[in-house]
């Protein structure tokens, strides 16, 4: 197996595959590399319910096969979690979780040689607290009568426990003010190529559609990654067939248009008063920092620019610490939205990142955690 | 290697927000998303968490010694002192441990708050709060807090309200950026209610019960609703459980301890150096401190048990919804048990909770329903502002937890800086009763004649302190 490669697997293990979304592939993968030593941890969801899991770091292989499933209203963010720990680890993750990893990774916090980044193809997860008064308003049922979910062919649809399914499209969802979170309308990362092997069911077809997981090997990692699990007996592939593979090419071309269109929908140019715009958006901000705790690309720890820079006891009309974010983000923000979701005056904070970054990263022609190309603020040199 | 990771509800007031704690070798916070009350959103306390629950070990008289021992030894002098002993807690604890701690506190029950002072019927008002819902559906809304400061989480509740076209007046002392009108405390007959109104205020220990009194009696003369915040993890627990019990005030335990009818005050949870003035602890024979995390008071015993966070129980928020904390621990349970001289079990208790609040199951996601019937008339005499300049203290849950914040400075506005000449940068004396202090100072939109602080400085008499200024 090498760089380049592609594959339709599942998982050998029966149970994985009925939990598992896709065939289990993904679970079965992560639970070979710890079982055959690859790795000493793997990151995973512990599952409370349908719309609650928990991260958590584990080394045990049980625990690994149990957390099959996936779940698009957990909007979690495995960067930070596994900084500055020095693992050997194999995780799932996100489009934008892979960004953060690799962000930190410049950053000397993560250590990329022995970080196995499965990633996982993602549309757009959902805030769990929007997602049930959504199906309490728009699909009248119970959040507690939910009994799995899935996204197809434009539509999220709910499996009931008395097995029956209720999809609306996802454009109706979010014309309402439901749906996926602000943020994830408008990634264009959608196969996430920047890992080292990209998971997820576009392009399975025929009598394997949603028993199999399309694999596209990104790295040596990657290649390492899917062979040790094929070798253990954890996983069977094949290769793909021309139509799926042009059948996911043609998804992925169509769900980064629509991210596009989004963004520009989102960001609608600030006419005047721009500096009005951002203080207004700031005003009620009570200093609590999460926005810096949960930002997957800062590093900087307790002793910070943006937080030196601010005191509770100044007065300016903007607060510095924002000031300095704003900036400092400039050409590191990856737009994943964890910012917005952690605010508690739900200030959109990506949203005001990105009005920074989207011009500084589309003139610096930078797209952090895409690759391993240094932040541009990182190369200026003073006095040359 | 497996992470521990818990699913508790932080205790910096009783708003009921959700999170988990990781212990990572040093404690982290991590944002649980599918809590209904903050839908995992934390305020600057929430976030500081790992620096509350700082370890505790438990002592005899400075010695380290089991948790049995110590608590045998708290039975001992409990027992002895039997007739001079108090009972306290703020309720920052399970209602499975305040229903134990009430079987042992029978003699002097002390929740901090004066309920002898208020009409019975209004007990069910002041103890269960509305749920949040209400307030985003209100039309007016009405603020006797500042939000920002005191309970931050009801902010973007009060901007959901906002977008619905709700209007916001702040009856307070500093404008508010999120009120639509600002009517100054000593102006409060100008307040227009009607029956569309919905105001927010909150009831602690240090609450003036005239004050008290007087929101209630302005929300029944129009016909307005009225909730009350309140400032520690379980309070609504703590009040709507000890509705039925004796219980004695404040400041009648601070009278009874500065008097010497109490000698021995054994405290759950709660650290009294927060509430009581130093003067007063040191005359007591016996502090007894039973907690899970570190305090700042000097006990004589300290019974340590593991931190909220990793206990087993029920908490019950502002709304009255009752939630559960994610930990097994029963240690704190054990060592009451000890003191009791029997052995408390938690299934038992836990459903004696249930049975008190009229639910079969804890579910989160459900607002029991709560018989909110309406109370009789009232009166209350609203406290003016006569002071020529006075101290307002903005109590928050670094406040009441004694934990350190980036708030050493007080807030006044562009006139009095003028007027007292004060420097860019410089400080402000600040005097009262004879003590005297130097503080740095904000400008900010502040009445006149008004300092703000949202820190404890310790020359404070009550919520309004009259103060001399100077440059």
């Amino acid at each position: 197996m090498q760089k380049g490669e592609m594959y339709v697997g599942w998982s050998t293990k029966e149970d994985v595959r009925k939990r598992g979304g896709s065939g289990g592939l993904v679970t079965s993968m992560l639970a070979a590399a710890l079982e055959k030593k690859l790795v000493d941890a793997v990151v995973v969801l512990k599952k409370i319910n349908e719309f609650e899991a928990v991260p958590i770091i584990t080394s045990d292989v049980n625990e690994v096969l149990n957390s099959a499933g996936s779940l698009h209203s957990v909007p979690s963010h495995f960067a930070k979690l596994i900084a500055n720990r020095n693992l050997k680890v194999a995780l799932p993750a996100k489009g934008c979780d892979v960004r953060g990893i690799i962000e930190q990774g410049k950053r000397n916090a993560i250590n990329l040689d022995n970080t196995f980044i499965v990633g996982l193809n993602c549309g757009g997860s959902m805030h769990p607290v929007v997602t049930r008064e959504m199906l309490e308003v728009m699909y009248k049922i119970k959040p507690e009568d939910v009994h799995g979910e899935e996204i197809e062919k434009g539509k999220l649809i709910f499996e009931t426990k008395d097995g029956k399914e209720h999809a609306i499209t996802i454009d109706e969802l979010e014309e309402k003010g439901f749906g996926r979170r602000e943020s994830c309308r408008y990634c264009t990362i959608k196969v996430p190529n920047n890992s080292d092997i990209a998971c997820g069911n576009w392009g399975v077809t025929g009598d394997l559609v949603g028993k199999a997981t399309f694999v596209e090997i990104n790295s040596e990692k990657g290649a390492k990654l899917l062979q040790n699990a094929v070798d253990a007996g954890y996983v069977q592939v094949q290769k793909p067939d021309e139509k799926g593979v042009a059948m996911r090419a043609k998804i992925k071309g169509v769900m980064e248009d629509l991210g596009k269109k989004w963004k520009g929908k989102v960001f609608v140019p600030i006419e005047n008063g721009r500096l009005e715009y951002f203080r207004k958006e700031l005003e009620h901000c009570i200093d609590c920092g999460a926005c810096k705790t949960v930002c997957p690309t800062c590093s900087c720890g307790e002793v910070s620019k943006c937080t030196e820079y601010h005191s509770r006891g100044d007065a300016y009309k903007m607060s510095m610490y924002h000031l300095v974010r704003f900036l400092h983000l400039a050409d590191a923000c990856i737009g994943c939205g964890q910012c917005s979701d952690v605010c508690p005056v739900d200030i959109p904070l990506t949203r005001l990142y990105r009005r920074f970054a989207n011009p500084v990263q589309e003139q610096l022609k930078y797209e952090p955690g895409m690759d391993m190309r240094k932040p541009p603020y990182f190369e200026v040199k003073l006095n040359e | 290697m497996s992470d521990n990771v818990y699913s508790t509800i932080c205790p910096g007031c009783n708003f009921g927000c959700g999170l988990y704690i990781r212990e990572n070798g040093a404690l982290e916070v991590d944002f649980r998303k599918s809590s209904p009350a903050n839908a995992g959103k934390l305020c600057r306390f929430g976030m500081s968490l790992p620096r509350l629950y700082a370890p505790v070990k438990s002592m005899i008289d400075g010695k380290e010694v089991t948790l049995e021992d110590a608590a045998k030894d708290a039975a001992k002098r409990i027992s002895a002192g039997k007739g001079s002993t108090a009972f306290l807690s703020f309720g920052n604890t399970t209602s499975e441990e305040l229903l134990a701690f009430q079987k042992i506190g029978e003699s002097f029950l002390c929740t901090g708050i004066n309920f002898e002072a208020l009409p019975k019927d209004t007990y069910r008002t002041l103890s269960v709060g509305l749920p949040y819902t209400e307030i985003e559906a209100a039309k007016h809304i009405v603020l006797f807090i500042d939000p920002y400061e005191q309970y931050p989480l009801i902010v973007r509740r009060l901007l959901s309200a906002k977008k619905k076209g709700a209007k916001i007046t702040a009856v307070w002392w500093k404008t508010l950026a999120i009120a639509d009108e600002m009517i100054k405390p000593n102006d409060v007959s100008k307040l227009a209610l009607t029956k569309d109104s919905l105001i927010i205020t909150d009831f602690h220990p240090l609450s003036d019960v005239e004050q008290v009194k007087s929101v209630l009696a302005l929300a029944k003369n129009a016909g307005a609703k009225v909730t009350f915040l309140k400032p520690f993890a379980n309070s609504t627990g703590a009040y709507l459980l000890a509705k039925d019990a004796k219980q004695k005030s404040l400041v009648q335990l601070i009278d009874d301890i500065n008097k010497g009818t109490i000698k021995t005050l054994f405290c759950l949870e709660s650290d009294p150096s927060t509430l009581i003035p130093s003067e007063t602890l040191s005359k007591l024979t016996n502090l007894i401190i039973q907690a899970g995390q570190a305090s700042s008071s000097k006990a004589n015993i300290v019974i340590a048990h593991e931190p909220l966070y990793k206990k087993k129980g029920t908490l019950i928020n502002n709304e009255g919804r009752a939630q559960a904390l994610g930990g097994a621990g029963t240690n704190g349970l054990d060592a009451l048990g000890i003191i009791a001289g029997a052995k408390f079990e938690f299934n038992a208790l836990h459903e004696s909770v249930k049975k008190a609040i009229g639910i079969s199951a804890v579910d989160e996601f459900t607002i029991p329903k709560y018989d909110r019937s309406a109370y009789g008339a009232i009166q209350g005499a609203v406290k003016l502002n006569e002071a020529k300049t006075a101290l307002v203290s903005v109590y928050n849950p670094f406040i009441w937890f004694n934990l350190a914040d980036d708030n050493d400075f007080v807030e006044l506005n562009l006139n009095t800086v003028r007027a007292l000449k004060l420097l860019k940068g410089g400080t402000l004396k600040i005097k009262s009763n004879g003590a005297s202090i130097e503080k740095k100072f904000k400008v900010a939109p502040v009445q006149d004649n008004v300092l703000i602080t949202s820190k404890k400085f310790g020359i404070e008499k009550g919520m309004l302190t009259p103060v001399e200024i100077s440059r």
